[in-house]
């Protein structure tokens, strides 16, 4: 206990961790004291203490107990109350520094708190530090807003409104101020407490956009999937790497820091990491083309079809989407055929398409089944304007795009799976979409109606011719009589009432 | 659903390309552009159901008919491409020769107005070989105006577009293609669907002669094509761009397999078995 535990409080956001995290956290200098301040992955905690000393720093004291239980040492308390007498070959703080001070004594402020780490820092020691972006990915597409208070945690809920560095510029120049130096910068996708992919300002720059834009967008359908949005992150995150805005609406940015004087070598860490359990890193190949590795699998996963070249390319389902929104007809049945026939099995989202050339971006990811339908799904579901208009339902939809790829009829019994991201953006484009459909279906309706009343029209008509020109003479007299008498009887009651 | 859907026999083209029985087309779920306009593809005067696709010739179109407030135009390009695919040339052809001449026509209830006589003299004078002249069927019946033209050339009519889904001659587009494919080059005195399926039968374009005045008409439309289609206005063009032009109109590039047809049409087994739609 040093001073300003919480004795009750448990935090209730999800703790920095995931697998990338992780193994930024094992690339610290052998044999280094760590301190990982603030809350951090049970599964992060003990990896890190199978290689180093750790010592945690964290606010809650029910958390505090449990480390403590586990033969961690623990400091228990508010960051304000950590002396700079005791100091460490490296902090961990890949929880940022909104966690670290409790609701007891001064409320450091970003500025404040990186001092307060800085200080715990022997000379030439690391830090490893994550810092969420408020105007990221993440926040871009959450229903709620960081500035609402709604748990235990939010008792000053600061959002945007905080004092934390906005872009990765301004972060490196406060370190730099600050007195450390800057050794590496990635940008974190698609969530800041377990991102999936991890890239660098120049990887971002000069790496392969189309494939690091699909892979940022495959990395948030997962982390997205089934979730509630307003907008879809995958276009979002795809959008942003592919237009250089990578680094810019990243999740969050994270560094690695040296205290004066810094160590003689920065830590090696590849341009551009990639896992949610296995970790892959890519590179920039001698001669150009870039490369896939695996660092580290999982067991469970089979991800050996991984390694080598990386495939060049732009999204099969962005190209795709791009030409039905061009009503590109030519392209979209070109990128349908050339899908159908190179990878039938793989749906457009794990599909990189360079020239004539389709290649899986991801051969690890089982196959889905009906993939044109899961398209069609996408096109309807987003309220894309395609080629096809009149096609407002799944099964017809499906039954053009199976045409248009040169595949037979699509089975009708197949169910579309749904678990892409629920995104309200396009929740209020389907019911826009609906509510025309409900309006020209009206307008049909009574349209339809008058042809009714007109074709009943028509057909009393002929009813009445061909009674009158049918039967014998004498017959159609006598009924011709009929009639005349029975419109002057009915003159006669007329007037007599 | 409209009966211009049966014009030319266009369905019955649409229904033969798609496997199905040409001489019973089935319902088409929409409206086919019967011919070549600068609107929204559609007639004047179609009554056109909401929530129906018009099938367009062409991207132009359809760009067209987006702005004119029809939300649900689709590119399927022009039948008469489908009859090219479904007709291709024979190998030893016999050689083209002369032009075939259509002046312009109009309909049931529009009569053309202007100096006839003029008109045929402009056309012998800039022909070199023989002239056919491809009359609309209530010109052609008309035995004065007939017998007229008679003493120039040839005189041809494709027959009847059909009205209400009767009388329709569904070899229409077929009989056109046999002539034109006879020819060299294809004229009018108006940018009509007639140049643009000459072109893509293979003739040499030309539109040229007194542009003549429908009863009622709309004359800046018809000064607009002259402005949006310069390529296509002259008595000698130059013939690639013209094709490039012409076939541009027809939608080429953006005709759709028989499976896709089918299902954009409304034709598969899907929607003759579906007893409510329900939307996605």
């Amino acid at each position: 206990m040093i001073g300003g535990e919480m004795p009750s409080f448990t935090e209730d956001r999800p703790r920095a961790g995931g697998a990338l995290l992780g193994f930024l956290a094992e690339r610290l200098p052998a044999d280094a004291r760590v301190l990982i301040a603030g809350p951090h992955d049970d599964a992060l905690i003990d990896a890190l203490a199978a290689r180093f000393p750790v010592t945690c720093l964290v606010r809650s004291q029910p958390e505090a107990i449990a480390l403590d239980a586990r033969g961690l040492r623990v400091l228990c308390g508010s960051l304000a109350k950590l002396t700079g007498d005791d100091q460490y070959d490296a902090v961990v703080a890949l929880d940022g520094l909104g966690r670290l001070c409790s609701v007891e004594g001064p409320q450091l402020d970003w500025a404040e708190c990186l001092r307060a780490l800085h200080h715990a820092l022997h000379p030439g020691g690391t830090l490893l530090l994550a810092v969420e972006n408020e105007l990221g990915l993440h926040r871009l597409v959450d229903l709620g807003s960081a500035t609402a208070a709604r748990t235990d945690s939010d008792w000053s809920p600061l959002g945007e409104f905080g004092s934390k560095p906005g872009n990765a510029d301004r972060l490196a120049a406060h370190l730099t101020t600050e007195g450390l130096t800057v050794g590496w910068l990635g940008a974190a996708w698609p969530v800041p407490e377990a991102p999936t992919l991890i890239a660098t300002a120049e990887a971002l720059r000069d790496g392969p956009a189309g494939v690091l834009s699909a892979l940022t967008a495959s990395a948030a359908a997962r982390a997205y999937a089934g979730k509630e949005v307003l907008s879809d992150p995958r276009r979002l995150a795809a959008a942003a790497v592919r237009d250089g805005l990578g680094l810019e609406l990243a999740a969050a940015w994270l560094v690695v820091a040296h205290r004066e004087p810094g160590p003689a070598a920065a830590p090696d860490l590849p341009p551009v990491l990639i896992g949610d359990g296995p970790v892959i890193e890519l590179r920039s190949g001698d001669d150009g083309p870039w490369t896939r590795r695996v660092l580290r699998e999982v067991p469970g996963r089979d991800v050996s079809g991984l390694n080598g070249p990386l495939p060049a390319g732009r999204l099969l389902e962005e190209l795709l989407l791009a030409a039905c929104l061009r009503h590109d007809l030519p392209i979209v049945r070109r990128l349908l055929t050339g899908w159908a026939s190179a990878q039938p099995g793989a749906a457009a989202d794990n599909v990189v398409v360079d020239q004539d050339t389709y290649a899986i971006l991801d051969p690890s990811v089982p196959p889905p089944t009906d993939v044109i339908r899961r398209f069609a799904q996408t096109l309807l579901g987003g309220g894309y304007a395609h080629p096809w208009p009149a096609a407002t339902d799944l099964p017809t939809l499906t039954a053009i795009l199976h045409g248009a790829a040169g595949l037979p009829s699509p089975d009708e019994q197949v169910p579309a799976v749904d678990t892409l991201p629920a995104s309200r953006r396009e929740q209020e484009e389907q019911i826009r979409a609906l509510r025309r459909q409900l309006a020209d279906a009206e307008s049909r309706a009574q349209r339809f109606e008058r042809e009714l009343v007109k074709k009943d029209k028509e057909l009393r008509k002929a009813r009445m011719q061909i009674a009158t020109f049918s039967g014998s003479v004498g017959f159609r007299v006598a009924k011709l009589g009929m009639g005349v008498a029975r419109k002057a009887r009915n003159r006669l009651r007329k007037g007599l009432s | 659903m409209h009966h211009a859907n049966h014009f030319y026999g266009h369905a019955h083209i649409l229904a033969e390309y798609c496997g199905l029985d040409p001489e019973q087309p089935p319902r088409i779920d929409g409206y086919v552009q019967h011919g070549w306009n600068v609107v929204d593809g559609l007639g004047l005067g179609t009554p056109y159901v909401p929530g129906r696709p018009i099938f367009v010739y062409s991207e132009r179109t359809r760009r067209r008919a987006w702005s004119m407030g029809r939300r649900q135009a689709t590119v399927i390009g022009a039948p008469f491409l489908y009859l090219l695919a479904l007709r291709p040339e024979a190998a030893e052809a016999p050689a083209r020769e002369g032009t075939i001449y259509y002046p312009f026509h109009g309909w049931e209830q529009q009569k053309v107005l202007g100096d006839h006589q003029r008109q045929v003299d402009e056309i012998l004078e800039t022909e070199a070989g023989p002239v056919t002249f491809c009359l609309y069927w209530n010109e052609y019946r008309d035995d004065q105006v007939r017998t007229a033209y008679e003493q120039y050339g040839r005189v041809v009519c494709h027959g009847y577009r059909g009205r209400q889904w009767l009388d329709t001659d569904r070899h229409f587009l077929d009989k056109q293609l046999t002539e034109l494919r006879r020819h060299k080059r294809v004229a009018s005195n108006r940018l009509s669907s007639a140049i643009f399926h000459g072109v893509a039968a293979g003739c040499e374009p030309a539109v040229y002669g007194d542009p003549m005045q429908l009863d009622r008409e709309d004359a800046p439309t018809a000064a607009r094509i002259r402005r949006d289609w310069p390529e296509l206005h002259g008595k000698h063009l130059d013939p690639e761009a013209a094709r490039a032009s012409a076939l541009a109109e027809l939608g080429e590039g953006f005709v759709a397999s028989p499976a896709e047809l089918r299902a954009m049409l409304g034709w598969t087994e899907h929607f003759s078995k579906a007893t409510a739609r329900v939307p996605a």
